[in-house]
């Protein structure tokens, strides 16, 4: 008997279009499947088919749209209900067993047809002509096999038994639909366990259990290797199977053949035959009739409150906000965490960990109430009822429109108070709730609002609920794809850009205006979708789409038409505003476009990357910004002095590639004329007229300005800020080629024929070992700066404050750098609270130095910690390295649209987010921002005392000694125990950074742009050198290295003119290090030993 | 009032003709409109009721052009579909207020009145505030009748209104549709002819898209005067007689068929004139027009 019921859900599945669509969805996703999951991430050695990356993939692509899973399961026993012949088949003698097994069943195999999607659009997605060969291993159709059985059917059999039993049991649709989220939370939850056995065996999608099991092995095990089933991926699995099972036993028991819910036997029974007077006498009074526009109001609000309350009332969307607090206040434990360290809740924080969780529950409001609004008088069969009435269509659809934003304010507001009370529990009361509202409404609303607009109109057109919420997804995935592939013009990108971050320094800044705009663009367009979608959607009984179309001309009335016209009208006017901005007034460019402009830049102009040009020797320059405008004009002169042996004739200018910069004007002393052929590429040769003789100097005089015009496409200029301006001398004018415009990716340069480069040059490239930066057009200069900004606002470039005035309503500042500097300076403006401190010490330097520290007046929470590294700091370099050479050391904070903090001479700019706002607790954590600050100090040692040249090797000098210093300086002032703290939480980026690696790991002495290694492995191995042969050696060491090459006037570095290398450090090293050690020094710096983990 | 149909026509897209030039006059009154199961009645009250385009032909009530003027006519409009169903966890109180709002009348004391008015009309105000889930098909399908009164229609369509529904109910059901044909132009589709019998003044049978007759019943009823007489016979002789007579209709009486039978003049043979009944009239049109092939 089952078997007959089974194959009568086949058959009925069959026929049915939804069974293809989902098939074909998945099928197509697939295709593409490891590219999204992995999208973002580096996938190190893995190949892209090798049987890990293909079971997460499966893992992930499974759990997404398990949510399809539901839409099959779910129906299976409630269509019995929708289409009222529940009392027939329960009435005939089927025994409950065989109802059900064959219902399950016949919807699994269907289920199951529906996933194989996956296994063959992957399969297909392995020979898509994309794909680099070098990153497949050979076609296995096995592997595919394997792992859709392994990992794919037990989730979905889980899954599968799960919405089955919950839609036979509720026989409501909507629950259904919002078990995706249950899974989900389970996910979420799994992921806040801290054993990590438990969350491999728990995580319904294995992916945590993917990685648990392959944590050991090698990057090329894990890209050629076979999954071991065995242990936690099989405990996992069976896990999950059983309760599956256990679903069905629980469904099978509960499962009741009753027609009639029994709750029902609670209400009273109604009473037919009340009364039985006839109501002759009854007149029906007769109300007035209202058709005019005050009427249509009254009904849009009676829509919109009908339509609010059904969802409001409805068990399953409580379920998705209390689902939503939850994991929220689960998930808002790390936050923005830096270096395991965890900052004060402060409320963007919250907001952004809140738009990032609650994310998906809004989808799936979205997609499926969308569909359900749009079907609901369908559902109830009440349609021609509402069909036969004077309203407006349009009305319906707006009022169902307005009614689902306003159940997303109700999430929202959910989700604001559960962010409260996280933030109160924590003990943190500044709640500012215009932040909260901001970063919903502003941001999320508007977004969810858009794309409710396509949810609509998608439903009302298809008239067919799955298709349509299918379409929906596809409609999401496809708008992701163009963005992704480049394609993120705010005029087509629907919904254009996301909103900037926000910083508490800077606000939302300039990002709002463009945004909103941009935002009312397409909700113009959303309007106009809506309007079309209430003409042709289906009212009365013709569901023909064309047939529909032609109606809808029928069904638009004046009033309508003239709202459509106003909003047509508006829609282009914005529109045309949006693009002079965007591409009159600024230049759009499109990522092909770059891409070609950079390879035409290097093919035309890599000729003259090593040709001789003069240093800047000099700086000598007037600022002046105007934060509120966004501009600024700089003019003054750079002398350039001739340090070749051979004459230099024409000097080669490279001005920043930024639309908003222009560079007014270049002149030189002696006579010259301008070769303007490269001008493309801002790129100019100036011909002197009198050749610059080795020795020589001239001075360039120019004059350069910053001009905001309107607003940019996506995402614009983070630098020159209305609050928090911060910028180096990198967009100023430089001498010769640059090789930052070349393109960077391996694959695109092959693609464009370039020849392969290192990303740095090998250890005996001439060139480059005279060059401390890349392209570097200075080997030191004397600096001096005037700089004024508004009157609100401190501005600062290195070097001693010589003067403070105001003029004009203006702040001006002078500063001059009393002694040669690297040429590398910030140039920082910001409304800033200070505090201010001396060093003194009485061995080194005659005077005391200046501290001061430039923050955000509500950023006060750590500025004790930095004062103390810095104290701290100077003092530990200042006797164990050599003295410190400015007079003053200053920290600014910036915005938090970088996060990091760089050492500038004298200076530090140190962003918002890393330091300022970190909720340290000395119990637990390790004090970061002392480590932080004292690495960056350490940089006025590591980076501006001595350069390294910019060859392999040149990071282990700068940020790897830099390291050490900290870590020596963190010891000193808290314990050991800190510092071994610390060096775990090293360990793990380390190797976090060897499983992205896509190349094999370099050794530090040889390191290349590898973070994980000359950070992470650096700070690791160096503490280990320094245990094993006194910390007093390794600084010796330091000392001497630093008096051998110290730019200014180190006693090797003034007889040559090449920079130091890793080896010249390793050289120090070796000196000091006991014979039967000197191994180490091989061992850490020089071999590729992975760290002991 | 008038309600004109002017050869309407309508043909799906399986190829069913559903509507053949079909033209009628309604005039205010209660207007039945006879047929059989499939015969083209729903599409013909969808099609009045703007739920539905027709291929050819048009529509007017008084100045309105019902295929166009969708809006404007809705507005005049009272509906009551064939099937249709409730929501399920509301009153019928906040629903028919609901359906007064989309009709337009907005003004809140007005539409009080008018609902609880209603309610108490169609006998339903003691369970007003009783979740429609609970309603039986009675108290459902007077709802549906409050809810087409809501606009004081000029226009009423009720579609096969009765089907399901007790004796009683359906008594009930009559006494509130009789009063509004006084003002209103009520169009009732049935397949039921004592409805027919009953309640109108006017009527048409229709069968396979096609108008077969139409007229006041009473006259309809007179052009059969004296020609259909009745038999009781055995249910082996039923072939004989259908292959002899022009039988009508064929019921069973205490278990043994009863046959009635068109005729100018009288059988003889044991049949005995009979007073024609509008069911009579309903099967010999029907009669005509298929000649009993699925019989």
């Amino acid at each position: 008997m089952w078997y007959q019921i089974f194959k009568f859900e086949i058959q009925y599945r069959i026929k049915r279009p939804d069974t293809y669509v989902f098939f074909l969805f998945l099928f197509l996703f697939s295709i593409v499947g490891v590219d999204f999951i992995f999208q973002g991430s580096e996938m190190g050695l893995m190949k892209k088919n090798s049987p890990i990356v293909i079971a997460k993939t499966m893992g992930a692509i499974t759990g997404i749209f398990m949510i399809l899973a539901s839409m099959i399961m779910g129906v299976s026993v409630l269509r019995d209900f929708q289409y009222n012949i529940e009392s027939l088949l329960f009435s005939s003698p089927i025994h409950k067993k065989d109802y059900l097994l064959g219902r399950f069943l016949g919807s699994f195999t269907v289920l199951l047809f529906a996933f194989t999607g996956i296994l063959f659009g992957m399969i297909l997605g392995e020979f898509m002509p994309w794909n680099n060969p070098d990153e497949l291993l050979a076609f296995n159709a096995l592997v595919y096999i394997k792992m859709f059985l392994f990992i794919t059917l037990p989730t979905l059999f889980f899954g599968a038994a799960l919405f089955f039993v919950t839609g036979a049991l509720t026989r409501n649709l909507m629950v259904v639909y919002t078990q995706g989220i249950f899974l989900f939370v389970v996910f979420m939850l799994t992921k806040a366990i801290n054993n990590e056995f438990w969350q491999a065996i728990l995580d319904p999608f294995s992916l945590t259990t993917t990685t648990f099991v392959t944590k050991s092995w090698s990057a090329l095990e894990k890209s050629t290797e076979d999954l071991p089933y065995f242990g936690a991926l099989l405990y996992n699995k069976l896990f999950w199977f059983s309760l599956g099972i256990v679903a069905l036993i629980y469904g099978y028991k509960k499962f009741n053949f009753n027609v009639v819910k029994e709750k029902r036997s609670k209400r009273k029974q109604t009473v037919a035959f009340k009364k039985t007077t006839t109501n002759d006498t009854i007149v029906i009074p007769d109300s007035k009739k209202h058709y005019g526009l005050g009427s249509k109001w009254t009904q849009l609000k009676q829509f919109t409150r009908f339509y609010f309350t059904t969802i409001f009332k409805q068990a399953s969307f409580w379920c998705i906000v209390i689902c939503g607090m939850i994991i929220i206040l689960i998930n808002s434990v790390n936050l923005g965490t830096v270096y395991g360290v965890d900052s004060y809740p402060a409320t963007y924080f919250i907001v952004e960990e809140l738009k990032e969780t609650s994310m998906y529950f809004f989808l799936i409001l979205l997609v499926f109430y969308s569909g359900e609004l749009v079907w609901k008088e369908r559902g109830a069969k009440l349609d021609l009822i509402y069909d036969a009435t004077p309203m407006s269509s349009f009305m319906k659809l707006l009022g169902k429109y307005i009614g689902l934003n306003l159940i997303y304010v109700v999430l929202m507001l959910a989700l604001i108070c559960s962010g409260i009370i996280f933030q109160t529990v924590s003990g943190y009361y500044d709640f500012e709730f215009q932040i909260y509202f901001f970063g919903f409404f502003l941001e999320i609303l508007p977004f969810l609002a858009l794309y409710t607009c396509i949810a609509f109109f998608i439903q009302s057109v298809v008239n067919h609920k799955f298709v349509g919420i299918m379409m929906v997804i596809i409609f999401f995935i496809a708008n992701i794809a163009l963005g992704l592939f480049g394609f993120d013009h705010d005029l087509y990108f629907f919904g254009g850009s996301a909103l900037g971050a926000y910083s508490d320094m800077n606000g939302y800044g300039h990002f709002l205006k463009p945004y909103l705009l941009i935002k009312s663009y397409w909700f113009l367009f959303g309007i106009l979708l809506l309007i079309i979608g209430s003409l042709v959607n289906v009212r009365g009984t013709e569901t023909n789409l064309v047939k529909r179309l032609k109606g809808s001309k029928y069904r638009l009335s004046k009033p309508l038409f003239k709202l459509a016209s106003v909003v047509c009208v508006l829609f282009i006017a914005i529109g045309s505003y949006i693009l002079y901005n965007t591409n009159v007034l600024n230049t759009y460019w499109t990522d092909s476009q770059v891409t070609e402009f950079r390879v035409a830049y290097e093919k035309e102009l890599k000729q003259f990357e090593y040709i001789p040009q003069p240093k800047i020797v000099d700086v000598n320059l007037q600022l002046e910004l105007y934060p509120a405008t966004r501009d600024y004009t700089i003019e003054g002169y750079y002398l350039l002095k001739n340090n070749t042996t051979e004459v230099i004739k024409s000097i080669h200018i490279q001005k920043l590639l930024e639309e908003n910069i222009t560079l007014n004007r270049v002149s030189f002393e002696v006579g010259f004329t301008v070769d303007n052929q490269y001008e493309k590429f801002d790129y100019a040769i100036f011909n002197l007229n009198t050749a610059l003789k080795p020795g020589d100097t001239i001075k360039m005089h120019f004059k350069q300005s910053f001009r905001t015009k309107g607003f940019e496409s996506g995402n614009s200029n983070v630098n020159i800020n209305n609050n928090g301006t911060f910028f180096n001398n990198t967009d100023l004018p430089t001498i010769g080629y640059n090789r930052k415009y070349e393109l960077n990716d391996e694959d695109e340069r092959k693609a464009y024929i370039l020849p392969k480069r290192p990303n740095k040059a090998n250890r005996n490239d001439v060139n480059e070992l005279k060059n401390a930066r890349s392209g570097s057009d200075s080997d030191g200069i004397n600096f001096e700066m005037i700089i004024g900004t508004s009157k609100d606002q401190t501005a600062l470039v290195p070097g001693n404050l010589l003067r403070k005035w105001t003029e004009n309503n203006r702040n001006y500042f002078h500063y001059k750098m009393e002694r040669p500097m690297i040429n590398f300076y910030s140039i920082v403006s910001a409304e800033y609270e200070i505090k201010k401190d001396k060093w003194m010490t009485k061995d080194f330097i005659p005077q005391p130095v200046d501290l001061e520290i430039y923050y955000h007046k509500k950023h006060d929470y750590n500025i004790d910690r930095m004062m103390t590294s810095m104290k701290a700091s100077l003092d530990y370099y200042g006797k164990n390295f050599s003295p410190y050479q400015y007079e003053q050391l200053r920290i600014m904070e910036f915005p938090r649209y970088a996060q990091f903090a760089q050492s500038f001479p004298g200076t530090i700019p140190f962003s918002e987010s890393i330091g300022f706002v970190l909720d340290i607790d000395d119990e637990k954590d390790v004090d970061m921002v002392f480590y932080i600050t004292a690495h960056e100090i350490a940089h006025q040692w590591f980076g501006m005392q001595v350069e390294a040249a910019n060859i392999k090797g040149h990071l282990m000098i700068l940020e790897t000694l830099s390291q050490y210093a900290a870590m020596m300086v963190l010891k000193q002032q808290y314990a050991e125990e800190k510092l071994l703290h610390f060096l775990e939480h090293q360990k793990e980026v380390y190797k976090k950074g060897k499983d992205r690696e896509a190349i094999n790991e370099p050794s530090l002495s040889m390191v290349e742009n590898q973070d994980y290694i000359y950070y992470a492995k650096g700070a690791i191995n160096m503490y280990e050198f320094q245990k094993a042969i006194g910390e007093e050696n390794v600084n010796k060491a330091i000392r001497s290295f630093l008096e051998d090459w110290n730019t200014t006037n180190g006693k090797l570095k003034m007889t040559t003119d090449r920079y130091a290398t890793s080896q010249d450090l390793l050289g120090y090293f070796r000196e000091v290090t006991p014979e039967h050690l000197q191994y180490l020094v091989t061992d850490l710096f020089e071999k590729v030993i992975p760290v002991g983990l | 009032m008038e309600l004109l149909i002017d050869n309407l026509s309508k043909t799906y897209s399986n190829g069913v003709k559903a509507l053949q030039n079909i033209s009628l006059d309604i005039p205010t009154g209660m207007f039945g409109l006879l047929g059989p199961n499939g015969a083209g009645k729903s599409t013909l009250m969808r099609t009045i009721a703007t739920l539905q385009e027709a291929d050819t032909g048009n529509v007017t009530l008084g100045e309105i052009n019902v295929l166009k003027q969708k809006n404007e006519l809705r507005q005049v409009l009272g509906y009551l579909p064939q099937q249709f169903g409730l929501y399920p966890k509301i009153s019928a109180e906040v629903l028919l207020n609901h359906f007064a709002v989309l009709k337009g009348i907005t003004n809140k004391g007005e539409r009080k009145d008018l609902v609880q008015a209603l309610l108490h009309k169609t006998n339903l105000y003691d369970v007003r505030k009783q979740n429609l889930k609970g309603y039986s098909g009675g108290m459902k399908q007077r709802f549906g009748i409050a809810q087409a009164l809501l606009n004081n229609p000029k226009l009423l369509i009720v579609d096969e209104p009765t089907a399901g529904l007790d004796p009683v109910e359906r008594n009930r059901f009559y006494n509130v549709l009789s009063e509004l044909g006084e003002h209103t132009v009520v169009i009732l589709s049935t397949h039921i002819v004592d409805d027919v019998k009953e309640l109108c003044t006017n009527m048409a049978i229709i069968n396979q898209g096609q108008v077969c007759l139409k007229g006041n019943p009473l006259q309809i009823l007179e052009n059969l005067k004296d020609k259909v007489y009745k038999k009781t016979i055995e249910k082996t002789e039923l072939p004989l007689y259908k292959q002899n007579y022009q039988v009508i209709s064929e019921k069973l009486f205490l278990g043994k068929p009863t046959i009635h039978v068109l005729s100018d003049t009288n059988p003889g043979d044991g049949f005995s004139l009979i007073d024609a009944e509008l069911e009579d009239v309903y099967f010999s049109e029907i009669f005509n027009d298929t000649n009993f092939k699925s019989n």
